[in-house]
């Protein structure tokens, strides 16, 4: 997204910051886009959002290769704090943005030796583990890491995506339950147990998979991929070779499933008359047949 | 902010009136003791205007606070998508293509003798 930068003031700027900074968005371009054109010059009005500014602008800096502006702002934070081990933590990261990983671990070591309770640099250590390939290590580094900080969502979450990654997915499973027990409202991460779920597959966790779904259904009516997972789950189910009883209400669960998905795309869908050119279309498909010679 | 000035005068208004008014209600209660009659309830007009400027107080109050959040947890989450939900910052890695699609990248010569490691080997 290009910004009309003489249109937006540095109110605005700052604004758009602040709610990227809250929703965790990474859009590391437009930041330095902005930066540059609007907030740079302006940068000691913010007051005291300043070092968070800096800070968000530091990292987007190092995801465009941008290390002068990355360079700068530490400085900057560094003339503020002179022995803060914050700052030390993005010069490391800075390390790490130039592939220069063996240093940026003896800077690591160093802030985790001044301060044992500091949970950051154990943290970049893991990433540079993971930017370096070496998943495994990364593993085990972070199961010793939530032995020690055990509420720790983030990394519950990232060893999450390494289990996956490694195609562990019972422990997946487990990690994304750690999670969840920080955030039971969010449909997202029902919906991603549900997955994970499906994905192991076999009947009693293809029915733990439709309780998930249809809990994330509930928290959230518009959430489409739970309803086609919903779907899925009951098709499965149905086609088993389970008790009669429960093929026949996975049966109804998949039929109001499909029903309610296709009345959601036909709504918000953009093409006029769309159901007519979907029935000719599911006719044509349906009567493909698969030749062998 | 700009907008919110009015809000602001009306407040700081509405409280000057809420200051008024009890200091009316004093003075009222003084003439009430000078001339021993009993105090039952304060005159219509010192109430009036308590109300009215606790009211003003309270709106402006609230529109220069600002946003109400919603109540119901799962209402907000609605509106979130994974793409901001899955972005860790702590764990954030920086060896991916953007490093290439912007200005400053400059590819590591690799040497001709060695040949087959380049950098973009992953050491496992």
């Amino acid at each position: 997204m290009t910004y009309n930068f003489k249109e937006m003031g540095w109110t605005d700027v700052r604004d758009q910051f602040r709610k990227w900074r809250e929703n965790n968005e990474r859009c590391s371009d437009d930041v330095i886009q902005l930066w540059e054109a609007v907030l740079e010059t302006r940068v000691q009005k913010t007051g005291n959002e300043r070092h968070l500014i800096l800070e968000q602008v530091i990292i987007a800096a190092f995801d465009t290769s941008r290390l002068d502006i990355a360079s700068k702002c530490i400085q900057l934070l560094s003339t503020e704090f002179p022995e803060s081990l914050r700052v030390m933590k993005f010069e490391a990261m800075r390390l790490e943005a130039m592939q220069m990983y063996d240093e940026a671990l003896e800077l690591l070591d160093e802030i985790i030796a001044k301060d044992e309770t500091n949970a950051a640099p154990r943290k970049r250590k893991i990433a540079i583990l993971k930017a370096k390939g070496k998943r495994v290590e990364a593993i085990k580094d972070l199961c010793d890491y939530l032995k020690i900080f055990m509420s720790d969502q983030e990394a519950w979450h990232e060893l999450c995506g390494l289990y996956l990654a490694e195609g562990e997915y019972s422990k997946a499973v487990f990690c994304m339950e750690e999670v969840l027990l920080h955030n039971p409202h969010s449909h997202l991460i029902h919906q991603r147990i549900a997955e994970i779920r499906y994905t192991m597959g076999g009947m009693e966790n293809i029915e733990i998979s439709r309780t998930y779904y249809s809990q994330a259904l509930k928290l959230n009516s518009n959430n489409l991929r739970a309803l086609y997972g919903l779907y899925l789950c009951c098709s499965y189910i149905a086609n088993s070779r389970a008790l009669g009883s429960k093929r026949k209400e996975a049966q109804k669960m998949a039929h109001w499933a499909l029903e309610t998905a296709a009345l959601r795309t036909t709504k918000s869908s953009k093409i006029n008359s769309n159901d007519k050119l979907i029935s000719s279309l599911e006719s044509t498909l349906a009567s493909l047949d698969i030749k062998s010679n | 902010m700009g907008t919110k000035i009015v809000n602001r005068i009306m407040l700081i208004a509405g409280l000057i009136s809420l200051l008024h008014s009890a200091f009316s209600a004093a003075h009222h209660r003084t003439y009430l003791r000078l001339t021993e009659q009993d105090w039952t309830r304060l005159p219509l007009d010192i109430v009036v205007q308590i109300v009215v400027s606790l009211l003003v107080v309270v709106y402006n109050l609230i529109q220069v606070v600002g946003n109400f959040k919603e109540i119901r947890a799962t209402v907000d989450m609605q509106e979130k998508s994974w793409d901001t939900l899955g972005n860790l910052p702590s764990f954030y890695t920086f060896n991916h293509r953007g490093m290439a699609l912007y200005q400053n990248y400059e590819p590591e010569e690799s040497s001709s003798a060695g040949g087959s490691k380049s950098s973009l080997d992953v050491d496992y």
